[in-house]
This record gives C-alpha cells, structure tokens and sequence, in this order.
C-alpha cells in the first residue's frame, strides 16, 4: 500500500528525513510522533507527494514517487484523503458544497456529487448541519466537514496530521472514535500527534520521527 | 471537463468576491480606458495632422479685373504644372458665404462691399512633401501673371517638418509606456485577485483537481472580467467622444475598430494575465 525504500528529504539543503524505510499496510491504524519540527508533516507531504525524496522511493498505491509523471498526481491524491489541523474549509460555502467540492472539481457526474456526499457526510454524523456554513459550526464539527470532505473520494488512506490540535480533549475522543470507525471499514489512518493520552486511549501502531530517523515509538 | 460546474465556479467567484471583482473590473477599465484614449488622441492628432502636412492647400488670390476666360485659362496653367493636383476656383461671393459661415452674419453686415478678392483653391499632391519643394510649387504659381498672392500655412509645415520624426518617436514611446503600464495594472489586480483565492487553489490540488481544471474558472473569470472592462471602457470613450464632439470638436473621429480593438485587447489581458497567475500558483 505505502513504501517506503531508503528516503532521504531535504528541505531549503537541510535534511529533514535521513535514509527511512516504512511500510504501512492496507487497513493499518498508524500513529506518528515526534517533537516539534521532527519531520512528521514532511513525511506526509512525501505521501500525497506534495514534496519529493532526494533520495529513495515512494511508492503509494500503485505510484511511485520516482517515476509518477506530473499529469498523474492529482490522480493520485484521489486516492488518498488528507485532513489538518486547521480544516482548511472554504468558508464561502456551506459544509454540503465544501464536500461536493471535492467531486466537483474532479469532474464527477453530478448525479453521484449529490449521494456521495451525503453519503460521506452521515458517515461523519454531519447530515444534520450540512447546510451551515462552516463558521457556524464548532471545532470538532468543523474537522468532521474536513474528514467527510476528505473521504468523499473513497481513499485508501487516510492521512490525519494533528486533527485535534485545536480541539478540547471530549472533542478530540470522539474524532479519534471517528478515525477509528472509519478505518475500520477498511481505510487505512495515519496520524500525527502530540496527544498521547489519546494514543494510551486508542492504542495503535506507532512511529517515532525523530533526528531524521523514524523507529518504532510508544507514548511516553 | 464538466463546463457547466467550471462556468458556475467562474460566475460564482463573482458572487463571491463582489468588492474584489468590482476593483478588478475598474482598474482593467481604466487601464484599458486611458489605453483607448491616448489611441484616439494620436490618431486624430495624426489625422489633423496630416490633412496639413500630407494635403497642402494654397490660397491664390488673383486680380478681380479679370473676366471669366482668364480664370479658366489660369486654371489650366495653375493644373499644368507637376506637383498640383487641383485647382478651385472660389468666386468673391462664395468667398463671403464660406466667410459668413465661419465668422457669422453680424460682421458681414458691417461691409458695404465685397472686399474678397477671386481667388483659387490649390491642392498639392499628396505624400509628404517639404517645405522647400512646396516653396517652389508656390513661387511658380505666383510668377503666373494674374496671381497677386499665394497664401499657405508656411510656418507651420516648417515647424512640423522640423519635429515630424521626434513627433512620431514621442507618440510611440509614450504610446509603449501606457500599453505597459495598463498591462502590468491589469495583471497585477488579476495576480491579486487569484491570490486572494489561494485557499481554493490549495484545497483543488489536495483534492486531486487536474491542473486545466484548477486553471479553466479563473481564465474564465480573467476572459469575462478583461471582456467587460473593455466593453466599459469601449462605452466610455464612445460616450467621452460624443461629449467632447458637441462641445468643442465636431470633427473628432471614435471609430468603432477603435472601440472593438479595446475589448479584444481587453479579453487578451485577462486570458493572459489569469493565465499566469494562477500558473504560479500550479508550479510550486
Ligand atoms: N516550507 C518550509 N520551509 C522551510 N523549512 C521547512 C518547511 N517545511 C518544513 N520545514 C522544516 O522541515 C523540518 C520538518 O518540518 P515538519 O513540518 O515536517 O515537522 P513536524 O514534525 O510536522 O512538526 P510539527 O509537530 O510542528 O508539525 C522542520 O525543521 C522545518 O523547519
Ligand atoms: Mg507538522
């Protein structure tokens, strides 16, 4: 599902990841983390290949970073859904265009805009609000448009980095239940976070970036 | 590519951003406007300009003693020689009308007789001639043995003569440095208006939106705005003209080619300009 061969990053000349192997098989629940400026965005950027390797290879589903062409990249960020700590909605539209969006500008047919983004959205128990606009929603809420959004293509992996960073400590248990759920009908989640009280609640695979490095961690 | 949903995001974006839109649309049509009217202003200049220089006209008077078929045998002669491409004559009496037409009734009325003399109206052949090859056409026709006068705007064909090349030189730089001005305002408000919808561009490339579908509402928003600016623009000098015609200049020239260049150039900068810009925005 996702490789990683001997990856090497460098960013502005200063290497960030040094030489890291990783995979992360189908349906896996895998945590990341690491202090502050260790690497764990980077290695999502590497992911939806936002960034590239200096060296090494990554291969995502069925790309490889070293030979994907520049035409086939939004093809493969279809494939795998990303969410933020900072939601990134758009805030001109309600929280049912902000999922549609993400169909629409791949140019699905209209027909399946509407049901699959329903859809997504009673996944992540937003039907109720989808008319809102997304400054009226709350925190928690607002991550759950953003995850319903990054569903909504159906992914392989789910790449979650610091979803609770804004959210108070009830809020980030019910996104976790939710990520859980979600992976548990079959995609794969990848998690950066700072939170390992909500690791302890919700143990799962972990990694450690850390000194360019990443090892197998555990919450301290 | 699904155009419906790319003209619904195009027209929306509109919507959306009313202030921005509106800013966007008043700096392309004045950017385009003050491209417009330095156009009008060189070529009607350029055409004043050359109905002196490139059409000369001499006013000959000649001798009122004498009769009908000395004028025309003067005519021939006048016709004869080379560089003359025609000759009118102008009787006392049409003289006075065209000069009651131009300084009314009232100073008319004053004069108890006629003081015009008959006279010829003198065309030179067109193309720009010098000053001297005209001073000799004139001191031919004034060696005819009935001309007393030959009257033409001598100073002033020197005077153009002299600046005719830093006339040009002028008009073009001056000319280049607006067509660059407007284009660098026009793209800069386009540059600022993409730039405010990074957010959108983001999440398009996060969601796996293709490039030409990330690219296609804005260019379509830049053609649309580009095309309105010049149609506004276009109406303004069409309207400025009109204005500037009753009052002042009735023979001020706003062809509509003119008007039509305006919002083609219109369209092109917007194209151009969104083109780019949110290309920048593609490419890191
Ligand atoms: N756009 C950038 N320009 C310059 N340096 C960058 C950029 N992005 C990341 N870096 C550097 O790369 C390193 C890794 O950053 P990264 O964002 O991956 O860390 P992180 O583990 O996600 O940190 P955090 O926990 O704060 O999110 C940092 O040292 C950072 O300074
Ligand atoms: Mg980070």
């Amino acid at each position: 599902m996702i490789e990683l061969f001997n990856v090497s990053v460098k960013i502005d000349n200063r290497p960030v990841l040094n030489d890291i192997s990783l995979q992360i098989t189908k349906g896996e629940f895998v945590y990341l983390i690491g202090k502050t400026g260790a690497g764990k965005t980077t290695l999502m950027r590497l992911i939806y290949m936002d960034l590239f390797p200096a060296k090494g290879n990554v291969i995502v589903d069925r790309y490889s970073s070293s030979t994907i062409r520049r035409k086939e990249i939004p093809f493969l960020r279809r494939r795998v859904g990303v969410v933020f700590q900072d939601f990134k909605l758009l805030p001109d539209r309600t929280v049912f265009d902000n999922v549609a969006f993400a169909l629409q500008v791949i140019g699905a047919p209209k027909r399946t805009i509407r049901a699959r983004a329903l859809s997504a959205l009673s996944r992540v128990g937003l039907n109720h609000k989808r008319y809102q606009m997304p400054h009226h929603l709350s925190g928690g809420e607002q991550q759950r448009a953003a995850i319903a959004r990054a569903l909504v293509n159906e992914p392989f992996i789910l790449l979650a980095d610091e979803p609770t960073g804004n959210l108070d400590p009830q809020v980030s248990t019910e996104i976790l239940a939710l990520l859980e759920s979600i992976n548990r009908s079959g995609t794969a989640v990848l998690m950066a976070t700072h939170n390992y009280g909500l690791i302890r609640q919700f143990p799962h695979r972990t990694l450690l970036v850390e000194n360019g490095k990443i090892t197998a961690g555990e919450a301290p | 590519m699904k155009l419906l949903f790319l003209l619904k995001e195009g027209f929306a974006g509109f919507r959306r951003a009313r202030l921005a839109v509106t800013i966007t649309l008043a700096t392309i049509t004045l950017a385009l406007a003050l491209l417009g009217l330095f156009g009008l202003v060189a070529q009607n200049l350029s055409d004043s300009f050359q109905r002196v220089f490139y059409q000369i006209r001499l006013e000959v008077f000649v001798d009122p003693s004498l009769g009908e078929s000395d004028f025309q045998t003067l005519k021939s002669e006048i016709e004869g020689i080379e560089a003359v491409q025609s000759a009118e004559y102008i009787s006392p009496r049409a003289a006075l009308q065209e000069f009651e037409k131009d300084f009314g009734k009232d100073l008319v009325a004053v004069l108890e007789s006629n003081p015009l003399p008959p006279s010829f109206r003198v065309m030179l052949k067109t193309g720009r001639s010098r000053p001297e090859a005209i001073q000799a056409v004139v001191r031919r026709i004034e060696a005819l043995k009935a001309v007393d006068e030959v009257v033409y705007p001598e100073n002033l064909i020197r005077l153009l003569d002299k600046y005719f090349l830093l006339g040009i030189v002028i008009a073009a730089g001056l000319g280049a440095a607006i067509f660059i001005i407007s284009t660098l305002l026009i793209f800069n408000t386009i540059r600022l208006a993409i730039h405010s919808r990074q957010r959108v561009i983001e999440i398009m490339r996060l969601v796996g939106a293709t490039d030409a579908f990330i690219k296609a509402p804005f260019i379509f928003e830049g053609v649309l705005q580009g095309m309105i600016g010049g149609l506004l623009a276009a109406g303004l000098l069409w309207l400025a003209g009109d204005l500037v015609r009753y009052l002042f200049l009735p023979g001020l020239a706003v062809p509509w080619l003119y008007l039509a260049g305006l919002v083609i150039t219109g369209i092109l900068l917007g194209f151009i300009g969104s083109y780019l810009s949110v290309g920048k925005y593609l490419n890191t």
